[in-house]
């Protein structure tokens, strides 16, 4: 790609959309000069983009080490639950997508999670769920 | 004890309200000087690896060249690690002002600061800042009408952990994949757009700006021969009071950290183990941490200071868990490129989770041991290269224990 | 010069050679597999790492530099044992069990792994095969992809990208995911593939071979109610040998054709024949376009790896390609017509099989502008199998001729089969034909060799005819730049695969710039010992314009050998 503009605009049409669509790659591929495959390859190497639609709030609840330790398990469990969905997995209505990730660097304040840019700290199961009821 | 202050002095948020003034001092100082001022404080990278930053930027600042770079690394992510975050949060514009300093030692012209995609308040944080600065003509043409003309680019990362790798992080900001570089060339030679490029840490650089603001020699007051200054230590897991403290380097041992900060283990549980360095890092067993909090004295106890992630771990869990845990980690983050990190990782993951809850033998233990040398010795980055300490020293550790299905009850 | 020392060797090599190159001048094989001589270096599969003296770290040799004084070893212990644990790894993600198996696979013949394993001298496998379940990739009409082989060694990728200048493959996500794939999944028949087949020669593996055509060849060749009959092309005969133990370079023709005719093919034929009539033809073309102020630079057109990528990729100059089929379907025409009429065959009995250096041939015989005038394409490799499975000794057979007519051709039609040849039969012809003198020296050597491009000038009648040649898709994207700034010429050749059909996508593996050397030398041997050396003085091709065709570019020649193309997009 070679530019420093790529992750912008990687960045822009998923918060237009909430994916990246083949059509953008297509057009990003003509303006960075590259293989479509190219642009392809390199956005699925990075979590945070989607080239599938995913739901309108994504939920990330850490499981490293720390959290880890602090039992963010019972976090995962309980919020599968009430979704019904698994890790990677999107509500059938499209609202949620429940993604178990790597460290987001709150060691310190776990367990914790994200819904879309929002962070949550010191989250229990009760309040897990209640932040959740809260995204309309 | 207390924390001692040295780079949690000057904690400023806003532009206008700060005067730069450990930039103008480097500005009259000029390049030669700086650069000789980090040499002398002995200031290590803080980002893991610990090559010392003066050392990076006079290589660095003697390279020809039309266009250098000069990129911050805020690319925080190994479990554990909190504290650049914390800079980037409460004292932006001196992580600003610490890569100023850099690039106008070295002589770059552009200067990027790369911030991991999940840390949506400082990457708020640095648009408002370079926005700001640019109004304030801090950063641009000719600044404090010096002949320093310098740009600055805040570049969102996308969730990869590997990206905190120097080449990784280069290829990333280029749009490709974040896969790690081939070294030879070093970025120093050649790095980003294949120019001239130095990547430091967020920690580092504030060290740099302080260090310049305050002088070598107040640094070099602080810690031991080899271990100087101040570290910022991010304590959690099973800890009473978890959180970032600024420690100067052999003024305590990892035990004190944990009692006189951390004010003592969870829930009135014994220690079991630390993990001094963040995940990719030995263990320290509880008969070992009386050790002065120094890079040298953690290196003797065959572990390393790595990012200063200080994990505390109590009685009573799991060790495989926690080894899946840490396995499923390097599994899932490493960058796919070089085979021995890809495979070794994947098949001591599924090893791992096979013994889940029914103890795992000599022989798997041994073959993970087996993987652990492969990847240690042949794998191309630090990622890799680090991946199964933390497994391989609970191995080393805890032999019987895992052998029953790792769940300690004493 | 840099002096250092190699498992105890002293040795000097220029600056800038890796510690793997060192050790091969020292007569030490380090084993690779990510490595590829004519691609970028990827330093990913490790295992070609050394010791080297002061570094805790073992070392790529084939990223890593030699230096003044640097002390190597290359099968230290530590080595040996790194490498046995990272084969072990290996084999595991490659997905041996017993529905994947070695003697089922595409490259059981020529397993790299295998031969790695041999010289590892692994003996344990601790770690199970992995189960990837991925779906194979069955899109595309000439290649087959199964990722569950796939290692992600990334040469078909560098190889696409970097050398053929299309790049349809890509490394997609990261960690334990980590897949060599297409643009959105599509597949291999979905994208803009050229069909090449210069992956599969890349592949290290068996993840990538061609679409088996060889199964329903034989149940042509047992139903007693068809015709079969076969053509070869040009660098078949120089490459047919190879699988059978023979040198790289062994000239193979005869043998060929007793061993099509023990496989029961009714009757074998040379695609020679119709490379001649393509000069006729193509050559035809060129004077017209010259004297008519026609569009130019005329391009070639028997390419099909070239054709399907100036369809995606340069649309804007389809104009230039000239019309004339490939000598695969130019044969396919002549079959399904004139010698159908001729021997009264009904055309539904009659089954026409090519064997071709080519993948990207099996794509263009079911192009819809072909009408199914080849029924069957094989590759050379395809062709080796049909002659193992049935036994036969070909090494040993006594030569035979091609069958009348068809099998009648020059040494330029054999030419065709190397980079520069096509150019080369046709400055031949047009010379003669256009000046009515006879050429002193027919070898134009400054169009011959493996360079990817290549340029000179011919004068024909006080007018000088400027000609260019590519090889490799990657040459053919920096020619039609070259044009896009302005560089003019009359005649250009094109071919899709890195020397030529030579080293086209369905030949023999391995397929190493040596061997590819050996085989365009014997090409040219066959040329030189030929009579017989221009098109336009083949009898036969003769005899078909006065029996059947007509003349060159004339009504019926349109009709039955000549196509059209169309743009594709990407």
């Amino acid at each position: 790609m070679n530019s420093d503009k790529f992750l912008d605009r990687a960045h822009d049409i998923q918060d237009t959309y909430g994916y990246i669509p083949e059509g953008e790659i297509d057009k990003m591929a003509k303006e960075f000069d590259v293989p479509r495959a190219k642009v392809y390859g390199s956005i699925r190497f990075y979590s945070m983009f989607y080239t599938e639609p995913t739901g309108k709030y994504i939920i990330r609840v850490c499981d490293s080490l720390s959290c880890h330790i602090n039992d963010s398990k019972s976090i995962v469990d309980s919020i599968k639950n009430y979704l019904g969905i698994d890790d990677g997995e999107t509500t059938e209505n499209k609202k949620f997508t429940l993604e178990v990730v790597e460290c987001l660097g709150h060691c310190g304040e776990g367990p914790v999670m994200m819904v879309n840019d929002e962070m949550y700290t010191h989250v229990s199961k009760n309040m897990a769920l209640d932040i959740i009821k809260d995204c309309t | 004890m207390s924390e001692k202050y040295f780079l949690k002095e000057n904690m400023e948020k806003n532009v206008s309200d700060y005067d730069f003034s450990a930039f103008k001092k480097a500005l009259k100082m000029g390049q030669n000087k700086v650069i000789k001022e980090i040499e002398d404080s002995g200031l290590k990278g803080r980002g893991g690896a610990g090559f010392p930053t003066g050392f990076k930027w006079k290589l660095a600042s003697q390279q020809e060249a039309d266009l250098k770079y000069f990129i911050c690394n805020g690319d925080e992510g190994e479990p554990g690690t909190f504290k650049d975050r914390l800079l980037m949060e409460d004292s932006p514009v001196k992580v600003l002002e610490g890569i100023m300093i850099g690039a106008f030692a070295v002589g770059a012209s552009q200067g990027y600061i790369y911030i991991r995609g999940e840390y949506a308040k400082p990457i708020k944080i640095f648009n408002k800042i370079i926005k700001e600065a640019k109004k304030e003509q801090v950063l641009g043409e000719n600044i404090f009408g010096s002949d320093f003309s310098f740009e600055m680019k805040l570049i969102k990362g996308a969730g990869a952990y590997v990206c905190g790798d120097e080449t990784s992080l280069i290829n990333s900001i280029e749009g490709h994949r974040g896969i790690s570089r081939i070294k030879p060339p070093y970025p120093i030679e050649k790095g980003l757009f294949d120019k001239p490029t130095v990547v430091n840490n967020v920690e580092t650089l504030s060290c740099a700006a302080e260090i310049i603001n305050q002088g070598s020699d107040t640094y070099n007051e602080l810690g031991t021969e080899n271990s100087r200054g101040t570290k910022l230590v991010c304590l959690s897991g099973d800890i009473n009071e978890p959180g970032v403290y600024e420690v100067e380097f052999g003024s305590m041992t990892i035990r004190e950290i944990i009692q006189e900060f951390g004010k003592g283990i969870k829930n009135n549980k014994e220690l079991k183990f630390v993990i001094p360095g963040g995940i990719s890092t030995s263990i320290l067993s509880n008969d070992k941490i009386d050790i002065p909090y120094t890079y040298e004295d953690i290196e003797k106890a065959e572990s390393s200071l790595g990012s200063g992630a200080l994990i505390v771990v109590a009685k009573g869990h799991d060790l495989i868990d926690l080894m899946l845990n840490a396995s499923r980690f390097y599994m899932d983050e490493t960058c796919g490129t070089c085979f021995p990190c890809r495979e070794g990782n994947r098949q001591v993951h599924h090893m791992l989770k096979k013994a889940m809850g029914k103890g795992i033998d000599h022989n798997k233990t041994e073959l993970i041991k087996d993987i652990g040398k492969t990847i240690r010795l042949a794998s191309r980055c630090g990622l890799g290269q680090s991946s199964l300490n933390f497994i391989g020293s609970v191995i080393d550790e805890y032999p019987n224990e895992l052998l029953i299905g790792g769940v300690d009850n004493g | 010069m840099v002096k250092l020392e190699i498992d105890g060797q002293k040795i000097e090599v220029e600056e800038g050679t890796t510690i793997l190159e060192a050790s091969k001048k020292a007569h030490i094989k380090i084993p690779t597999l990510c490595y590829e001589e004519n691609l970028s270096i990827f330093g990913g599969c490790r295992l070609c790492v050394v010791e080297i003296e002061g570094e805790d770290n073992l070392k790529p040799s084939c990223a890593t530099m030699v230096q003044e004084g640097m002390v190597v070893q290359t099968h230290s212990p530590t080595v040996r044992e790194v490498r046995k644990n990272l084969f072990e790894l290996i084999i595991a993600s490659h997905d041996i069990d017993c529905n994947l198996n070695c003697l089922t696979c595409s490259r059981s013949q020529n397993c790299d792994l295998r031969e790695i394993a041999a010289d590892i001298g692994v003996t344990e496998i601790r770690v199970p095969p992995l189960d990837k379940g991925y779906d194979v990739d069955e899109s595309s009409f000439s290649i087959v992809r199964e990722p569950n082989k796939c290692i992600t060694c990334g040469r078909c990728i560098r190889k696409c990208e970097e050398i053929q200048g299309v790049g349809i493959f890509t490394t997609a996500n990261r960690g334990p995911s980590t897949i060599v794939t297409t643009f959105e999944d599509k597949g291999i028949g979905n994208v803009e593939c050229t069909n090449c087949g210069q992956c599969i020669l890349a592949c290290p593996t068996g993840a990538l071979h061609e679409v088996y055509h060889y199964e329903n060849v034989w149940d042509a060749l047992h139903d007693k109610d068809k015709h079969v009959v076969v053509q070869t092309a040009p660098a078949t005969r120089v490459a047919i040998a190879e699988p059978f133990g023979a040198e790289p370079g062994t000239v193979a023709t005869g043998q060929m054709v007793a061993a099509l005719r023990r496989l029961g093919f009714d009757k074998v034929f040379d695609t020679n024949f119709t490379a001649d009539l393509t000069i006729m033809e193509e050559g035809t073309e060129l004077i017209e376009r010259i004297n008519n102020e026609g569009t130019l630079p005329l391009f070639t057109s028997c390419s099909p790896g070239w054709i399907k990528f100036i369809e995606h990729q340069y649309p804007e100059y389809l104009d230039h390609v000239s019309s004339c089929k490939s000598p695969q379907q130019m044969f396919g025409a002549v079959a399904k017509s004139y010698y159908a009429e001729q021997h009264n065959i009904d055309k539904d009995d009659l089954v026409v099989v090519s064997i071709m250096p080519c993948t990207a041939k099996k794509f263009e015989a079911v192009r819809d502008e072909m009408k199914e005038d080849v029924d069957y394409s094989l590759t050379t490799r395809e062709l080796s199998r049909m002659i193992k499975q049935a036994g036969i000794d070909i090494m040993n057979l006594e030569d035979e001729d091609y069958d009348q007519l068809l099998g009648v051709s020059s040494g330029a039609a054999d030419i065709f089969g190397s980079s520069g040849g096509v150019m080369e039969a046709a400055l031949r012809t047009a010379y003669e034909i256009i000046t009515g003198t006879e050429l002193d020296n027919i070898d134009f050597n400054n169009v011959r060799g493996l360079e990817g491009l290549k340029e000179g000038s011919v004068v024909i009648n006080d007018m000088e005819i400027k000609v260019a040649v590519a090889n490799g898709l990657g040459n053919a994207r920096i020619l039609l730049e070259k044009m896009k700034n302005g560089e003019e010429y009359h005649f250009i050749e094109f071919m899709a695969c890195p020397g030529g059909c030579i080293g086209g996508g369905g030949q023999p593996l391995p397929a190493s710039n040596e061997i590819l050397e050996k085989r365009m030398e014997a090409i040219y041997d066959i040329d030189k010992n030929k009579k017989l050396r221009k098109s336009h003085e083949n009898p036969m091709i003769k005899k078909i314009y006065e029996e059947y065709l007509g003349e060159p570019g004339g009504h019926k020649s349109h009709e039955l050998l000549h196509t059209h193309y169309k743009e594709r997009g990407i």
